[in-house]
């Protein structure tokens, strides 16, 4: 099973409901999915849990996979959605528990990245948009092509070579970045 | 050619692309039991999908059967009342209570063993 193609393993679990298929799936991609999770969450725990509810997802949906492009850019877009469904969710929590006076609980689920122990990394991705930083993610992590990209958001391939320029302007704006290094 | 020209535009990178490519770069992460979990999660989805028909039909069964039957005694009191005249040619071709529930078991036993079969 492991030398099978990925289109062949969606076949055999679109046809025969195979666990076993979708679990050679999930081996194979899980190390992109969790890293684009937790890159866009900047928490290891609820990145994972939200990992496991993408892959959940994704065998709810597999039929919907067209096999045009690659699966794991159809993953990270199932991935990206569970996550704005999750903050939305987070939020709508938040408010509530902020009429009932529990703010300090709110700030205790918050997805921004504040700690001191932050990296470059983690304080780049935080001035950016969740599209922009999904969008960054996909290419510089996962190393997705700008088409793989574009189908994955639904958006043609030349807004996500803007949002990536945007996305790097605002990255060299902010911390002060001079032309071809690190500053 | 124009995807082979797309590709090679995306490979013309400057130093700032390269920058953010060595810090978003991580060591893959270890499955450690992630695949297997979420493949149990479903496989549990899948059981209790596969039971909940069965399950509810059986239950429904339960319940309806004490009302069908009296339902079903009242309409043959109600055929032991009418004129003897009527009555002989309508049981003649009304089927039995033993026959009916007989009849609803095995459509509901062939039923439940196709489902099995499919799945």
């Amino acid at each position: 099973m492991t030398t099978c193609e990925d289109s062949q393993l969606v076949a055999r679990v679109v046809s025969t409901q195979d666990t076993d298929a979708f679990g050679e799936l999930i081996r194979r991609h899980q190390s992109h999915v969790r890293n684009f999770l937790r890159k866009l969450t900047g928490d290891f725990t609820t990145a994972d849990d939200l990992a496991q509810d993408c892959f959940i997802h994704a065998w709810d949906k597999l039929l919907t996979f067209s096999g045009r492009g690659s699966f794991i850019g159809w993953l990270l877009k199932i991935a990206y959605t569970t996550f704005l469904q999750s903050k939305r969710k987070s939020k709508r929590y938040g408010e509530i528990l902020d009429q009932v006076g529990h703010a300090n609980e709110v700030n205790d689920r918050s997805y921004t990245v504040e700690s001191d122990e932050v990296g470059d990394l983690d304080r780049f991705l935080a001035v950016l948009t969740d599209e922009e930083r999904a969008i960054m993610v996909m290419s510089y992590a996962c190393g997705l092509s700008h088409r793989e990209i574009g189908e994955s958001m639904a958006m043609p391939v030349g807004t996500v070579k803007s949002v990536i320029f945007r996305g790097k302007e605002k990255i060299r704006t902010s911390f002060d970045i001079k032309d071809h290094q690190h500053g | 050619m124009t995807s082979k020209i797309i590709n090679m535009a995306e490979r013309i990178k400057d130093e700032q692309d390269r920058l953010l490519e060595s810090m978003f770069e991580s060591a893959p992460i270890a499955d450690n039991g992630f695949s297997t979990q979420i493949v149990r999660r479903i496989r549990r989805k899948l059981w209790i999908r596969r039971i909940t028909l069965p399950a509810a039909a059986i239950l429904g069964g339960l319940i309806a059967f004490q009302p069908v039957v009296g339902f079903l005694k009242s309409i043959f009191q109600l055929l032991s009342s009418l004129p003897v005249e009527v009555v002989p040619s309508l049981e003649s071709s009304l089927p039995s209570l033993q026959l009916i529930v007989t009849g609803a078991l095995i459509l509901f036993v062939l039923m439940f063993s196709l489902s099995m079969l499919e799945d």
